[in-house]
Order: structure tokens, then sequence, then C-alpha cells
């Protein structure tokens, strides 16, 4: 019964597998200095910048691609990629009505279309959108209403034209381009993203939220995001991507990273919908992230939420340095995986300031023949005094091909540290399952009732919005896992 | 830089060895393929991840000679042997020592010396059969250099009332790397207490101790097994322990480490077949600048089959105390209850605890979980006796002792638990 009900659900298809036809405007594949002078030119950037993404690339070479994941492939060849692609039709945009008309009907497939939330929620929308299609930022949306209150919601690339200062202050000081391989290529090659600054004191009024799409066949995603919160300051910044059905891995390696001063508090939701490629494992998205928060001063807070349901093999470890007194770090997160998608996902806390908190709740669910494991750090420094971690990393198994790990670091140096961990691996009980079918509820629904309860914890904390996009995709990507 | 010292210290014991008088009772040829295991990985620098928290390079700078030894006087044999009532078998600077060993053993048990037991086909069926060369470089190096130790074989339904206590007694004049193995074969339905103690006699050389036990438990069969560390400030001891358990067997061991500069513990447990139940207990407690590494591995293989797991440690000073727990469930492992947990007080603001429990599973009818938590002593239950009139420091030592006495409880012989617990008393005097 289950695996028929499983094999049903393996062969639905990726509904976000669609092509965009428009004209790209895209550098030859390929990488090289000259790659990267051809990016740095074609955004038209100052000296600086081009000389950090030369340091970057210099650096790069001299690495080596890690290999201590608990996942497995074929690694990509970094001269077979297009690092630059931009929708050609990219002047200036000052209203929806003056985009391709081909672009919006991509949103609308995604479903976000924003011509929807417009039409629905009126000039006071609730949310901001910034798309980031392949390489550049199509489209920020409600930017006027956010200057009105100091706050600067634009592209990177527009954010290195206008304001410099911040970003040569900020970029680079949570994850340096020395940090990884996959940062450091990032560092060097990365073609846009989001950029958001909010001032002393402000609430942003609205998300904020940016989606990412790669488009063009053979091209690498290589984004940035950066986000500042200066005192006091509050945002709460949505994520989304996904990305066209293609036969070949494409590689996504994006770095994020967020510094919040003094009482400032962001909130960062990602749904993560790459492609993961067919039933057989073939194609696929393999999205190699580097996120990093700084809690940079005192009663300052991070809070990551994350619902991974796509790509064929994800790094991701959003972290957070809690070095300011008083500092809260959280992470949140539902990583689901089927057919042979890998994740290795999870979390860092830095504990360095004193009475610093976190909090991990990480929701791994592993059908089919995939593999899903859990990687943390809790390090508890020298003089942290009084931290207080509470770690739980919960494992559900659909199927008996498939795997869920757990590799939990945890590193204490402080007497006064109490750090707890703890986690299980079971599978859906045929207990619950009776239950509810013995009340009339199909097997489906049964399973989607059990999986959003068990997913209940991290799903409460997404924005509303964001809230019924996740259940839904999660109802998608297992109904009928198991029997 | 990094692999530069890596190369000198590895290439140091090459050296080493190739200028000294080895041992052959194993056989050239399984010694020669498990040194160019040896030196095809090295000795692991602090990059390896299984070794990352111990510093073993820097343990072994410096001049090491094999065979730096002294003869152990029998006064001093007396004192380590703390059990009465017990099977003596004396393993002297990695070497069986017959004449101080009992020398009446009860029907079923033999005990041959590993180096004049290559005749014996049930040794020949087993040994090194379980602990693999390429796994771990100390496996390897075990595997080229061992001195001796001991054969144990119990018969089939041979239920061997009295503890057998292996003393392993090493005394040196100058820095040395000892090597030495023991091989336990229990047959079907055997039974058997193995109490294994690790003693340095006091000297300011440093001893580098490199010690392998494997362990058959056939069907049915029963081992209760402890180790004992206790081998002062200049005793480095790498420890491991290879287990094969096969159906219907219980097998439960109890690690307690109560001195040594650094003791590192690699304990694999494989359970073969069905119906198995293995416990495994553990504890620590550290001062001065120790180091005490705990890496253990259950490897579930087979439906229907329990692990249950408690390690527990106690860190004061400088000292640094490692739990590395992993459970392994294979993909028809289906029905396993595996349970990890690992508790520690940090009780110095120079002390360091790292905890990595590990959960690797392909099977999903499973029950696994593990936990772990870090803290300090409870301030309520210690205001709860000083409102009692009890001192501060009687308080957090009836604390201590209450902590660590779930895992003591766990020891099943009375006069080894009763030796334990003044042991214990006396680190928290």
């Amino acid at each position: 019964m289950a695996n028929e009900i499983l094999e049903e659900q393996i062969s639905g298809e990726y509904k976000y597998g669609f092509v965009t036809d428009i004209e790209a405007d895209s550098a030859p594949k390929g990488l090289n200095e000259d790659i990267i002078r051809f990016i740095s030119k074609k955004k038209n950037e100052p000296e600086w910048m081009l000389e950090y993404r030369m340091k970057a690339f210099r650096y790069w070479l001299t690495l080596e691609e890690p290999h201590w994941a608990h996942v497995s492939y074929q690694k990509p060849d970094f001269q077979d990629i297009i690092y630059y692609s931009a929708p050609k039709p990219k002047v200036q945009l000052n209203s929806l009505d003056e985009v391709d008309p081909e672009l919006l009907k991509t949103f609308e497939k995604l479903g976000i279309s924003i011509e929807e939330q417009k039409r629905l929620s009126g000039v006071e929308s609730r949310i901001a959108v910034d798309i980031v299609m392949d390489s550049v930022s199509v489209k920020t949306t409600f930017k006027e209403t956010l200057s009105e209150k100091g706050i600067v919601f634009c592209s990177f690339g527009e954010a290195v034209q206008e304001h410099p200062e911040l970003i040569k202050k900020y970029m680079g000081s949570v994850v340096p381009y020395t940090d990884n391989f996959y940062a450091a290529l990032n560092s060097a090659v990365f073609t846009d993203g989001s950029f958001c600054y909010i001032p002393k004191g402000v609430r942003c009024p609205m998300e904020l939220s940016t989606y990412f799409r790669i488009n063009a066949s053979g091209t690498g995603q290589f984004e940035r995001t950066l986000i500042i919160a200066d005192d006091d300051a509050y945002v709460s910044y949505l994520e989304g991507c996904t990305a066209p059905m293609r036969d070949e891995n494409q590689l996504h390696a994006a770095v994020v990273e967020i510094v919040t001063h003094k009482n400032a508090e962001v909130k960062y939701s990602t749904v993560q919908n790459w492609y993961p490629g067919d039933k057989n494992g073939k194609g696929g998205i393999f999205n190699f992230v580097t996120k990093r928060g700084i809690c940079l001063e005192d009663n300052s807070k991070i809070s990551w939420t994350q619902v991974e349901t796509g790509s064929a093999v994800t790094w991701k470890y959003p972290s957070v340095i809690l070095k300011g007194d008083n500092s809260v770090g959280e992470f949140y997160s539902v990583a689901v995986t089927n057919n042979y998608q890998q994740a290795d996902t999870g979390t860092k806390m830095m504990h360095l300031g004193k009475n610093t908190r976190s909090t991990i709740i990480s929701k791994g669910i592993s059908a089919g023949f995939s593999n899903n494991s859990y990687r943390g750090l809790v390090r508890i420094a020298k003089g942290a005094s009084n931290a207080r971690n509470f770690s739980q990393c919960d494992s559900l198994l659909m199927g008996d091909k498939c795997g869920a790990h757990t590799f939990p670091y945890i590193e204490i140096k402080d007497k006064s540290a109490i750090v707890e961990h703890e986690a299980t691996t079971s599978k859906i009980g045929e207990d619950q399952l009776f239950y509810c079918k013995s009340r009339g509820i199909d097997n489906e629904k049964a399973i989607g009732l059990i999986v959003n309860g068990y997913c209940k914890e991290v799903l409460n904390k997404l924005p509303m919005e964001f809230a019924v996009e996740a259940q839904k995709l999660l109802a998608v990507s297992l109904e009928g896992s198991v029997g | 830089m990094e692999t530069l010292a890596k190369i000198s210290t590895t290439e140091n014991i090459l050296k080493l060895i190739e200028g000294s008088a080895v041992p052959s009772w194993m056989g050239i040829a399984q010694q020669r393929s498990a040194l160019d295991a040896f030196s095809l990985v090295g000795i692991p620098n602090r990059k390896s991840e299984e070794y990352k928290y111990v510093n073993i390079e820097l343990l072994l700078k410096g001049n090491f000679s094999l065979s730096g030894f002294d003869k152990i006087t029998n006064q001093q044999l007396e004192t380590a042997a703390f059990l009465k009532d017990a099977i003596l078998i004396v393993v002297e600077n990695g070497v069986y020592n017959k004449t101080h060993s009992s020398s009446s053993l009860p029907k079923g048990l033999e005990i041959v010396d590993i180096s004049e037991a290559s005749s014996n086909t049930i040794f020949q069926e087993h040994f090194a059969k379980y602990a693999a060369i390429n796994s771990d470089p100390f496996i390897a190096l075990n595997t080229a250099l061992a001195l001796g130790g001991v054969f144990v074989h119990v018969a089939k339904n041979a239920v061997i009332e009295t503890p057998i206590h292996i003393i392993h007694l090493s005394s040196i004049s100058e820095n040395t790397i000892l090597n030495y193995r023991n091989l336990i074969v229990l047959e079907e339905n055997a039974q058997l207490t193995l109490i294994e103690s690790y003693e340095k006699i006091d000297s300011s050389a440093k001893l580098f101790g490199n010690a392998l036990t494997e362990i058959v438990v056939a069907a049915s069969a029963i081992v209760d097994h402890y180790k004992i560390q206790d081998e002062g400030d200049s005793g480095n001891l790498i420890s491991t322990t290879q287990v094969i358990q096969k159906k219907q067997s219980n097998f439960s061991t109890h690690v307690f480490t109560l001195s040594g500069l650094m003791v590192r513990n690699n304990l694999t447990i494989v359970l073969d077949d069905q119906h198995i139940e293995t416990q495994l207990n553990g504890l620590y407690i550290t001062n001065g600048n120790q180091v005490v590494d705990n890496h253990t591995l259950v490897d579930h293989r087979k439906p229907n089959c329990n692990s249950t797991e408690l390690y527990k440690g106690i860190i004061e000073d400088k000292s640094s105390a490692t739990f590395n727990g992993k459970i392994y469930v294979r993909k028809d492992a289906q029905k396993t209850n595996a349970f990890q947990s690992n508790k520690n007080i940090l009780l110095s603001d120079d002390g360091t605890i790292n905890t990595k429990p590990q959960l690797e599973i392909y099977a999903d009818d499973v029950k696994c979980s593990h936990g772990t938590s870090t803290g300090k002593l409870d301030e309520d239950k210690i205001f709860y006796l000083r409102a009692r009139g009890i001192s501060e420091a009687s308080a957090k030592k009836l604390l201590m002792h209450a902590f660590a006495s779930e895992v003591v409880d766990t020891v099943k012989v009375e006069a080894l638990k009763e030796y334990i617990e003044a042991n214990i008393s006396k680190r928290f005097e």
C-alpha cells in the first residue's frame, strides 16, 4: 500500500518546471579573471568592488572543494557554467506594466503573482518583493513606500551604486571571502541579490521578500543578500526560490549576511523549492549556500526559519554569531527530501557574549531514496557566561530506502553554560494513522495532518503569507508517502 | 605546515620501527600490510575528523622508544591486583606473565599467551578478523607491532562464575610506545565477566599505550565487560575495543576513566544478528590537564536488536572531555531500538566539553533517540541541602556522587564497585 502511494507521489511532476523564453544577455561559459571583469563592467561597478572580486577569485583558486558533508554528487565543472545571465529587457522599470509580460507570466505560474498581491491589498500591501531572475534583480516593488521611512530595499547592484559606504562597511564582515570554497566563489562572481538597510528605531511596516529563479540553462546563480538592522530596528524578510526542470545539474551558491545592532531584530524566512531533479535523481539544483548573521551589539536577535523541500543536493547552515550580550539566536527548520534528494543542513550557534540564548528546532523528513542530515554546531566560548542553548532534532522516515542522520557538535568552554540536545528518529506511528482513519479521515489526509502536526513548531514561526504556501508545499511533497 | 608536521611525526615513528626489533608472532606478511596501512594514514592530526579534539601529534613529539621497560616487582603487582576474588591474568609491559597469573582455571576456560596461540584453530579463525587495519591508524600500528597479550577462550555452555581480571601493568624508564592486544572468544551459551585494568608504575617517563581487545560473543553468550583506566599523569592510552555479537547474545561494557594524561577509547560493537542486547556505560572524571576522548560506534546490522548507551562526565580544571557516540542502523535493521545519552557537568572556567552524539539511520521502522546535556550543579539542589545544614562543599560532593552513581550502579561485581566508589570519593576530596 505504502509503496503504491509512494509511486504515485514520485511520479508527480515538479510543477514549477517551465522555462521562460526571454532572450538572455549572458557571458560565455567559463571562469577566469576576464569573466569577472566582464561581470563587474556589466554591473558598472566601481574599482573597489572589482578589486574585492579579484581578491576573492585569487583566493578561491587556492582552495579545494570541501567533501565532508554527508552527500555524494558529481562535482560541478566550474568552467562549464555561465556566470552571468540577465533577462534582456533590463531597462529601469517604474511600474509593473512595463515588465515583460513573459516575465509576469512566469511569476504568475510561480504562484506569487505580484499582480494579485497588488490587487488584493491595494497600495497598502504587506509585502514588498524584490525579484531576482537568473543573475539580475528584475523588479523591486514598494520602493517608494519604504524609502519614506528611510528603509533601503533594493537590488545589491543598485546598492553598490547608491550606498557604497554601507556596502564597503558591511559586505564580507559576517561571511568573509576566505570563509569557505563557495563563499569565495560567490564573492568573486556574484551578480546580484538584495540589499536591505533598516535605519535606527524603524520597524519595517511590511514583510520584505525576494524571489529567486534560475532560468537560462547552464547558468549558475550566485546572489548575495545583505541585511542590516540598525539600533532598535526590526524587519521580517522572506526568501523564495524556484527553478525550471533541466537534465543537467545547476549550481546555486549564495551568500546571505545579516547584521543586527543594539536591540535590533531580524527574522529571516526561506521557502526553498529549487528543482529537485526527476524521480531517477537526474538534474536538479546544487544548493550550496552560506548564510550567517551576527548579533553585533547587545540585546539583538536573529531568527532563521526555513522550509527546504527542493534542490538535488543542499548544503546549508544558517548560523548566528551571538556577540552582543543578551543576544538571541533562533533556528527553525523543516527539511523534506524525496526520491534521490540529499540534504545536509543545520545551523551554528556561536555564543560569545554574556547571557546569550539560542534555540534550535529541526525537523527532517526523508522519503524515497533520499538522505537527510542535520549537522549543527553549538559553541560556548570561554567567558560567555550564562549561555543557554536548547536543540531538538527530530527525523521522520518514510520507506526503508531512505536515511536520516544527525551530526550535532557541541563544544563548551564555560562552566555556567546550560546546553541540551535531543534527537529522535521514528516513522509515522501506526496508531496515529489508525486513529485518524477510524474517524473517516483518508490515508493521505491523515499523513498530511500528522506531518503538519510534526512540523507545527517550525511552521508556526513563518509569517502568515508564507505559512500557507509552506503547508501546501509539504502536502505536495509528501502526500501519501507512507502507509 | 600542517602536512609537514604530520609527515614528520609519522616518519619519526616509522624510522623508530625500522631501527627496532619487532616481534614476529603475528606473521610478517600481515604485519607488513598493517604497517603499510598505517603509513598511508599516519598519526592523525587535528584536521582529521575522528581525532579533532585530541592532539596526538603533540603527545608523540620528542623521542620515543619501543622497549624502554623496567622489571615489575612482586609488590607492585600485588597492589595492581585490587580484586581479591578473581582469575588473575598479568600482562607486564605488554607481555603475558604466566608465573604471576592464576594457574588453576575452571573447566571450559583456556588462557594462552597470544604470541604462542598461532597453531590454535579457534585463534586462527578469529584473530585480527574484526579490527580492520584500514579503519584506524592505531589498529594498523597495533597489528604491526603488538608485543603480546592473551588469548582467552570460553568453551560452549561454560559459565565462568569468577571474574577474569586482566591487569595491564607497565613500568618504563624512558618515553615508550607500547603495543599489546588480547583476543577473547566466547562460544555459544558461554558466560564471562571480564575486567581489564590499565595501570602504570609512577615515573616521569611518558607512556604511549596502544591497547587493542577483540571480543567475539557467539550466539546466546553473555559477557559483562569492564575497563578501569588508571595510568596516572604520565600515561597516554589509546584503548580500542572491537566487539562482534551473534544471535541472542548479550554484551554490556563499562568504561571507567579514573586517570591518565590522555585517554582515547575507540569502542566498536557490531550487532551481527537478530535479538541482540547491548549496553554501553561510561564514566570519566577529569582534572588537571587531562584529555579524555570516548568514541563509540554501535553498528546495528540486523533487525530486532536493542542497544542502550549512557556516558557521564565531570570535568574540572583545564581538562577536556569528548564524547562522540555513533549509532548506525543499516537498511535491514528494522525494529531496532537504540538509545544514547551523554551528560556532563563542567566545574571550571578552563575546562572544555565536546560532545557529538551521532545517528545514521537507514531503516524506517526503528526507535532511535539521543540526548545530551551539559550544565553546572543545580543551584536549587545545593540550596536545598545547605538549608538543611550541609556545608556547600559537602553538598556539591554529594551531588557529584549522585550524578556518578547512575553509572557506578551498573557495575555487577560488588568488589569492583567498591573499588571504583573508593576511587571516586578520593577524587572528590
